[in-house]
């Protein structure tokens, strides 16, 4: 047994005394609850159990399945329960719900996590207009999705940044 | 008695070791697939002495070590193409991740967004602090014993090593001992990874000729 | 409600009044009164990127107000192995703080005396010494007092053996599930009556050999009755002639076989429930695309069960779904979530599949082997004849699997009108992982085989591929194998002309000669005509409207990403002008004021039978059906809708008139149906438009008509019937209603008069039918047999799109799913294949969107006949021709024509060499 702080969507959780062994994944739906974080294969497979994790003011994703809950001792976390701040949904939530891009939504929290880095990391890095396509594919290519077909979801990120070009892009 | 269930191959060796690890009462763990003996030891140098001729001796070492080399464990991460395989079958990898700039991975899926520092057993998780792919040039797949010897030996395609910083990295390096402790649903590289530096180095010694 | 149900067991759901924790109806009523959301877009999109708790796998114990705070865990134990004798359970393996508290096997259950539903039939755990009958077979549940211990046995089990066999013995035999024989023989000019068919004739069955149990074929006197050899006789001559050709016809015969698959839905099946003793109440939670069938197999399981295991009560609750495409249609899973419960009183239970025991234990597709031999006029292209014998592994239980069988069986030519069919249909046991209801539904596999051989038949002839269709396409009024026209559009003609006028068409020769060095490029075409429905398809929706206007829809069709909560929303929205804001999916137990009641099965009931029971007026053949066969748009809103059109003409419109000030005797009265919606303002010319927030003030002021709840049932047509309502006459296409009034309760009318439809029309195969081309042009590798699809187009037709961003969703999601069978998606059907607990993603691979052309996939849906034609289904046939287009790209890029599934690279680069 391991004691476990993180901050999770800007609240402070912990220490609770965690297995060593036991899933980040579990620690969040078992544990706390979160149920947000989706479980689907539990082999970094498919990505809808994926957070986002905030180190040095850069986000990135890892999937919660396949790794101990311990890993994530004082590391700063987010979930698709935290992205709507204060009620107010954020634009790649909007987008997705107007693009109509999930179906089940059974994947879509990894998908907006995955989403939300990428606008972040663009925010950070503007890429030129021509490489958007290409860099969507590259980012969501780990997550799987088996109602929509992703068109929607490449769609749905594509119109933030665009609605926002001087933001994202060069 | 107790009969194993039918297990794929990639499964027998963890089967078998954690049977005799947790003792369940198994006389005969006997999945389908090699049979558990022979792929699973290297011979000692000791083993070639029968052979006369000290170059063939010095290859015959090599030949032995290439079942370490061809093995899945290390040519999936020395894949030919920018992307690693993965599994005892070496599928492609799945996720579909690529070398990057580093061999760490493309910015937007890095190899230690999923492994970690060690592996994660529960999911069978393989992970390692510096998990990575090697250099393109240093790329086994599909390679034969021989051809792998000549690239190993060229200190362009090994990431300018000397000989004995081959026996340092086969026989010390972490990453590489990773493959004799590759955790359940993936059988281990044979014998140990002493073992296989004790071959890397009786070959360096006897003059690194290749089979 | 009071169904019928075996057992006497009430089953129904309570809902809770929760305090702080909100109850599951609350949870799952959606968008939710009061909740803030982009104006377009689902009903549950603001649920779903939140992270709100709706699926099954969310709920813990804490979750439900009444229910106790923790949450127990079983794990279910299958057998890896079915070729020896199961000699019990090893668990002296597991530590001291992974033991489960209760072990259940087949001892335990027999002991308390459980039913297996008819359609389950099998032992539900493996006794000792038995031969599993199937690889994934459950042993045992295993219930554990917390998570963790739960977590640890789940892990150590999955990696080391813990069950004991002993002799080999080989695989269980099993009888065949079910086999067919679909023979028709046109008249001599299609206005003419059929020589021979299955609807006028009945359908046939062959009788089986003894002891193995295969069937006979030949019309031997050994067959079930003198039917069959009529029917055997005539499908004899028609292979007789394909035999033994004349210089003018061109008979290609060919075999294809496809592979088992999974479903894949992302989120693997999971239950939670708990069995309070005291009240002998069990209640349950489930994610499944038949609540009502899931109730039903539960009240039918316990219902002669031992005192300490029979509830007086089950409320079953049932939430959106993760994924369905079939394979949460009719699955065992229910039954051993309900024994986890009752074997550990008192305590709430979570049984929930891992990624490997959801391989190890879901339902599959079924792999099917194929021999199909087609004769072609050579000089006229016209098909003269078509013969196949269809063998499908159905895996370890029955299942679906006869009714996947007759399905794929009379999709057997397809969009075709041939003058001569003669198609055979097997379903085989084996030990091989229960195969059932997934997405194409048999029709997948065998009009992919179908498809790829006319592709070669036009290569043959020679004839264009299209031409070839077009010549042959069924037309409107043309009879299917079965002996019936379709009773919906049928549009072959224009999806044709589409599929040829594209580009990806007519620049296939200019692309491939313009193909890179290294590599290959081809371009491939198929068309599919896909049934939906399943001959006894029900719906039950309710809506009912505040005094300020604000709309509430209830119906019992499940959200599994079908988007059917937005397509009600929607419907109704067309009769009432808002959209509801709150919308409740997958209730099976809000009807109770129909009072329906039922006997007898839908599907084999006599017109005697269905005559005399119709004249209770609260009977009907068949309560509530599954959401699947791709009826969502087509039945699952049809009840609500019709409701709405009552809601409309009884109550918003008596109100309208009221604030209009138009007495009852003014012609104006009766107008209703030249009023319409423009947004949320009821507008009628020459009068003041008027808001619906004012119309629903004054409704409810009056007393009138604020709710209507309808049920209704569709063989192949609806059933129709007229009720009295406040002394108008109304005759709808429903078979019961209740109103509300004011602030009151939903009362009930009866019916005065009922037309069911007729009971012969169980013979008909399919009456509706939607129709999809595609046409894709790939590039293949040619040093590694690498596939890329270049380019896509897809063309359907489905009447009136519901939510056309749904439709289009969809169809970008079944091209995906095409993908993946066609050149990805594979399971060994035994040892080495999921049934040994071994397979997860990875394995087995699904598309990503680097497989897909994601900016260059073309989805045209082509407008409805007329605006009032109604909603199709669509669902499933816009994954079929996708799949034969590929094989048939394949051919065109390299020359061979593959005839089995999955297509790798691995294969193609093995007929480059």
């Amino acid at each position: 047994m391991t004691a476990l702080s993180l901050t999770i969507n800007g609240r402070a959780i912990g220490p609770i005394e965690v297995r060593d062994d036991l899933s980040m994944n579990d620690f969040l739906r078992e544990v706390l609850g979160m149920t947000g974080t989706k479980f689907g294969c539990g082999a970094a497979q498919c990505l809808s159990c994926a957070v986002i994790v905030d180190e040095d003011g850069v986000s990135s994703t890892r999937p919660t399945c396949i790794a101990p809950a311990v890993d994530f001792d004082g590391l700063s976390i987010r979930t698709v329960e935290g992205h709507a701040a204060g009620g107010a949904l954020t634009p790649l939530q909007v987008s997705f719900i107007e693009h109509f891009a999930f179906q089940c939504g059974y994947c879509t929290p990894g998908f907006l996590n995955e989403g939300q880095v990428l606008l972040e990391r663009l925010a950070r890095d503007p890429i030129p207009r021509a490489e958007l396509e290409r860099t969507i594919t590259e980012a969501l290519d780990g997550h799987l999705c088996r109602c929509s077909g992703y068109v929607k979801y490449h769609e749905a990120v594509r119109a933030v940044v665009l609605a926002d070009a001087g933001r994202y892009l060069t | 008695m107790i009969r194993d269930w039918h297990l794929p191959a990639l499964m027998a060796a963890a089967v078998l070791a954690s049977a005799l690890a947790t003792g369940f009462s198994q006389p005969s763990v006997s999945a389908t697939g090699q049979p558990a003996t022979s792929v699973r030891s290297l011979a000692a140098p000791a083993d070639f002495a029968h052979i006369a001729d000290p170059k063939a001796r010095s290859a015959a070492y090599f030949t032995e070590l290439g079942k370490v080399l061809t093995n899945p464990r290390c040519t999936n991460c020395h894949p030919a193409t920018d992307r690693p395989r993965q599994g005892d079958e070496a599928r492609l990898h799945q996720p579909p991740v690529f070398r990057g700039v580093d061999g760490f991975g493309l910015e937007t899926l890095r190899c230690n967004a999923c492994h970690g520092k060690a592996n994660f057993d529960p999911a069978r998780m393989p992970g390692h602090e510096a998990w990575h792919l090697a250099p393109a040039e240093m790329a086994w797949e599909g390679k034969t014993v021989s051809q792998i010897c000549e690239q190993i030996k060229d200190p362009k395609r090994n990431g300018n090593r000397t000989l004995a910083d081959l026996v340092e990295h086969i026989g010390k390096d972490t990453l590489v001992g990773w493959a004799w402790h590759p955790g359940p649903g993936r059988t281990p590289l044979p014998g140990t990874q002493e073992e296989a530096g004790a071959l890397v180095e009786a070959w360096a010694e006897s003059g690194a000729y290749c089979p | 409600m009071k169904w019928s149900a075996a057992g006497g067991i009430a089953l129904s759901l309570s809902r809770f009044a929760g305090a702080q924790t909100p109850s599951f109806l609350d949870r799952e009523t959606l968008p939710g009164q009061g909740v803030a959301h982009p104006s377009a877009g689902r009903v549950d999109g603001v649920a779903k990127v939140t992270g709100a708790k709706l699926y099954a796998s969310d709920f813990r114990a804490v979750d439900l107000p009444g229910w106790p705070s923790d949450t127990h865990h079983a794990l279910l134990l299958r057998a890896p192995d079915a070729t020896h004798v199961y000699e019990g359970l090893a668990l002296d393996g597991l530590a001291a703080d992974a033991r489960p508290q209760v072990v259940v096997t087949a001892e335990e259950v027999a002991r308390i005396g459980v039913r297996v539903p008819a359609f389950y039939e099998g032992d539900l755990f493996c006794p000792i010494g038995k031969t599993p009958l199937y690889l994934g077979q459950p042993v045992a549940l295993l219930l554990f007092a917390t998570f963790d211990a739960y977590d640890r046995a789940r892990v150590f089990l999955r990696d080391n053996a813990h069950l004991r066999f002993g002799a080999e013995t080989g695989p269980v035999a099993g009888g065949n599930y079910g086999a067919f024989r679909f023979t028709r023989v046109a008249g001599a000019s299609p206005e003419a009556p059929d020589v021979y068919s299955p609807i006028q004739e009945g359908w046939i069955r062959p009788g089986f050999f003894e002891g193995s149990g295969r069937p006979v074929w030949e019309p031997l006197p050994v067959a079930e009755g003198g039917d069959y050899v009529k029917g055997a006789r005539f499908g004899e001559q028609i292979r007789a002639e394909l035999d033994k050709p004349g210089a003018g016809t061109l008979v290609l015969d060919r075999r294809f076989e496809t592979q088992s698959i999974d479903p894949m839905f992302l989120e693997p099946e999971t239950g939670l429930a708990w069995y309070e003793p005291g009240a002998k109440k069990l209640e349950i939670l489930l994610g499944v695309q038949s609540p009502f069938e899931a109730a039903e197999a539960l009240a039918h399981l316990l219902g002669e069960a031992a005192a300490d295991f029979r509830p007086a009560r089950i409320d079953a609750q049932f939430c959106y779904v993760g994924g369905g495409f079939g394979g949460r249609d009719h699955t065992p899973f229910p039954l051993y979530m309900a024994l986890a419960a009752l074997f550990f009183p008192g305590k709430p239970v979570r049984l929930a599949h891992d990624r490997f025991q959801q391989f190890q234990g879901g339902i599959k597709r079924h792999a099917f082997k194929m021999r199909s031999r087609i004769g072609i006029d050579r000089a006229s292209g016209l098909m003269t004849a078509f013969a196949a014998d269809h063998e499908l592994d159905g895996g370890g239980l029955a299942n679906y699997s006869p009714s996947v069988a007759v399905v794929g069986a009379t999709a057997a030519i397809g969009m075709y009108d041939v003058p001569k069919v003669d198609v055979t249909t097997v379903a085989l046991h084996s030990r091989g992982v229960t195969a059932g209801s997934m997405r194409g539904y048999g029709t997948l596999q065998t009009m992919t085989a179908l498809e790829v051989l006319v592709d070669e038949a036009a290569a043959a002839l020679p004839i264009d591929p299209i031409e070839l269709r077009r010549r042959n396409a069924l037309k409107v009024g043309g009879r299917t194998m079965t002996g019936n026209p379709y009773s919906v559009s049928v549009r072959a003609p224009e999806i044709l002309d589409k599929l040829d006028a594209h580009a990806i068409w007519r620049d296939r020769a200019a692309q491939k000669a313009r193909a890179r060095p290294g590599v290959l490029v081809g371009t491939g075409v198929a068309c599919a005509s896909k049934d939906y429905g399943t001959g006894a398809d029900c719906s039950l929706g309710s809506v009912s409207i505040d005094a300020e206007g604000r709309i509430a829809i209830h119906s019992d069709a499940v959200e599994m990403g079908n988007g059917i909560g937005t397509a009600l929303a929607n419907r109704v929205a067309g009769h009432l002008g808002g959209r509801a804001d709150a919308v409740t999916v997958a209730q099976v137990d809000v009807f109770d004021e129909l009072e329906l009641i039922k006997s007898g099965d839908p599907y084999s009931i006599t017109q005697e039978e269905q005559d005399k029971a119709a004249a209770n007026p609260r009977w009907v053949p068949e309560i509530s059906s599954a959401t699947s066969a791709s009826i969502g748009a087509h039945v699952g809103t049809h009840a609500a809708a019709e409701a709405a059109r009552v809601l409309f003409r009884f109550g918003l419109w008596p109100a309208a008139l009221a604030i209009w000030g138009i007495a009852a005797h003014d012609p104006r009265a009766k107008q209703h149906a030249e009023a319409y919606w423009q947004g949320e303002t009821l507008v009628m010319s020459g009068l003041s438009p008027l808001p619906l927030k004012a119309i629903a003030a004054k409704l409810h002021a009056m007393g009138g008509v604020t709710g209507a709840m309808a049920h209704a049932f569709s063989r192949w047509a609806w059933a129709q019937a007229t009720f009295d309502i406040g002394g108008d006459e109304w005759t709808a296409d429903i078979d019961a209603l209740a109103l509300r009034r004011g602030a009151g309760g939903f009362e009930r009318l009866d019916r005065r008069a009922v037309a069911f439809p007729p009971a012969d029309y169980n013979r008909i195969g399919t009456s509706f039918s939607s129709m999809c081309g595609t046409v894709v042009r790939i590039e293949i590798e040619r040093a590694t047999g690498k596939l890329t699809i270049a380019k896509a187009y897809s063309v359907l037709e489905c009447g009136q799109a519901l939510v056309p961003e749904i439709v289009l969703g969809q169809s970008q999601g079944g091209f995906a799913m095409g993908v993946g069978y066609a050149l990805l998606e594979n399971l060994p059907l035994y040892e080495d294949g999921p049934g040994n607990g071994q397979w997860n993603l990875g394995r087995y691979v699904v598309a990503r969107a680097s497989d897909l052309p994601l900016h260059d996939l073309e989805v045209e849906i082509l407008p409805p006949l007329s605006p009032r034609e109604p909603p199709k289904g669509m669902a499933e046939v816009v994954m079929i021709p996708v799949v034969p287009a590929l094989i048939n790209a394949i051919c065109d890029a390299t020359g061979h024509r593959f005839q089995s599934l999955p297509v790798t690279p691995e294969m193609i680069k093995g007929v480059l060499a």
